[in-house]
């Protein structure tokens, strides 16, 4: 099934590292913490207690950075999507959203109208973070408790996965503003060694914030979709 | 000017082809390609009704039977525009139902121009277009920024409001800035108003 692919269970954890730097994202969001020496990805998956398929298939669809639509993943466990996704909405809130403010907070401070900036700036990036955190908690205490209990035989009458479909707007267009002001209008002498570092961020996180999208539409949103309709055919 | 952000499926059973054409798009300058390849025809339609991709560009001499309108309408998805990928003979009938078609020998620049076409982009180079805003856009980019409404925006400029909705519009595709929060950033930034102006907004 896997030998269509650029990894399979015995390729080493420190390949996929070096093939994809951004793969290591991917690997602490499944549990999997580094130090795994000359481990295989099975090996890896089994001391961890992680789904291998899974595992695989969500590497492999970053990896090769095409999507392929020809494959039903009936084989993938919710669970471990569900944990996966909800370990990455931990990292976004409360490490790397709050890490970038902190950063972007230093940059306009060494501005020569500090003040001002700090205001506009930072009235701009907490709403942005108000905007993400809502979405994923909706996605933590609604779309996943309900999933659960799909899976565990008791559906609602009322959810549907397509109430989140409807639900999934695009939180990453107002990122790409902030990029925009800051690469087109932001006035700056010198070196600016922090704000760089502040726009490397963003452009990183927004297509981690991508990524992590895609995964909910293409691993996600379709499996279940498929166990409502089973459901209702029952 | 902004880019162009296409959502494109390639259904075509030769990944060499699909792929190579994947690469291609992604070349075109002043377009954002995001593309989906789609190997087989029973997962076609479940994907266009699930993702509702902008464009499917499809190789007919496989599935030529494909009727465009009856997949539409049962993704519901009646926008969704559709490129032939032409890579033999072909008789013109067959292409019909489609936007506009690829040949195999097509270039980066013929398929941009068709893409355009299609999608009745802007055909003016980028450097034409002028990003700086006029000094009425200004006015009411700083009372937009004030917490104005279109309405007392329009009173206290004499205008109607649908050209202040107008003027608006085009203040957000110049700046690429949409948001009222980075519009403020904009307007601090370019020393069109200051923070004393807006604190009790903030």
């Amino acid at each position: 099934m896997f030998s269509n692919h650029k990894f399979n269970e015995r390729s080493r954890m420190s390949e996929i590292i070096n093939e994809d730097a951004s793969l290591l994202l991917t690997i602490s969001r499944f549990g999997i913490s580094l130090g795994f020496g000359d481990k295989t990805v099975k090996e890896a998956c089994e001391a961890n207690n992680i789904h291998c398929k899974t595992f695989l298939a969500v590497t492999n669809f970053i990896a090769e950075g095409n999507v392929i639509v020809h494959e039903t993943y009936e084989h993938i466990s919710i669970e471990s999507v569900i944990n996966y996704l909800k370990n990455a909405h931990h990292y976004f809130l409360t490490y790397k959203l709050p890490s970038i403010r902190a950063k972007l907070m230093e940059a306009v401070e060494s501005s020569d109208q500090s003040e001002p900036y700090k205001v506009v700036f930072m009235k701009f990036f907490d709403e942005y973070f108000q905007e993400v955190r809502k979405h994923m908690d909706y996605e933590d205490r609604t779309v996943f408790p309900y999933v659960m209990r799909l899976l565990a035989g008791s559906p609602d009458k009322k959810y549907k996965i397509a109430n989140f479909e409807e639900h999934h707007t695009d939180v990453d267009s107002k990122l790409s503003e902030l990029k925009n002001i800051i690469v087109k209008y932001y006035p700056s002498k010198g070196h600016n060694y922090k704000m760089n570092d502040v726009l490397f961020d963003l452009y990183a996180c927004e297509k981690d914030l991508a990524l992590h999208n895609m995964i909910e539409d293409f691993f996600f949103v379709p499996v279940i979709e498929a166990i409502e309709k089973k459901n209702n055919k029952s | 000017m902004n880019d162009l952000n296409l959502k494109i499926a390639i259904a075509e059973p030769s990944v060499i082809v699909r792929s190579g054409l994947a690469v291609a798009l992604k070349r075109i300058p002043g377009i954002h390609a995001q593309t989906f390849e789609i190997s087989s025809q029973e997962f076609l339609a479940n994907y266009i009704k699930l993702h509702k991709p902008d464009l499917l560009i499809v190789n007919p001499l496989y599935w030529g039977t494909l009727d465009m309108s009856k997949l539409k309408d049962e993704a519901g998805h009646q926008t969704l525009r559709c490129i032939a990928l032409v890579t033999g003979a072909l008789d013109d009938n067959f292409l019909k139902q489609y936007d506009e078609k690829f040949s195999l020998y097509d270039s980066v620049d013929q398929l941009r121009t068709k893409l355009n076409k299609v999608f009745e982009a802007e055909t003016i180079e980028p450097d034409e277009e002028t990003d700086t805003l006029s000094v009425r856009e200004k006015e009411i980019l700083t009372c937009v920024v004030k917490g104005q409404t279109n309405k007392e925006i329009a009173q206290s400029l004499f205008l109607s409001t649908h050209t202040v909705i107008t003027h608006r519009r085009n203040i957000a595709r110049k700046l690429g800035i949409h948001s009222t929060a980075g519009l403020t950033i904009y307007a601090i930034v370019n020393k069109l108003i200051e923070l004393d102006d807006i604190k009790k907004d903030l």
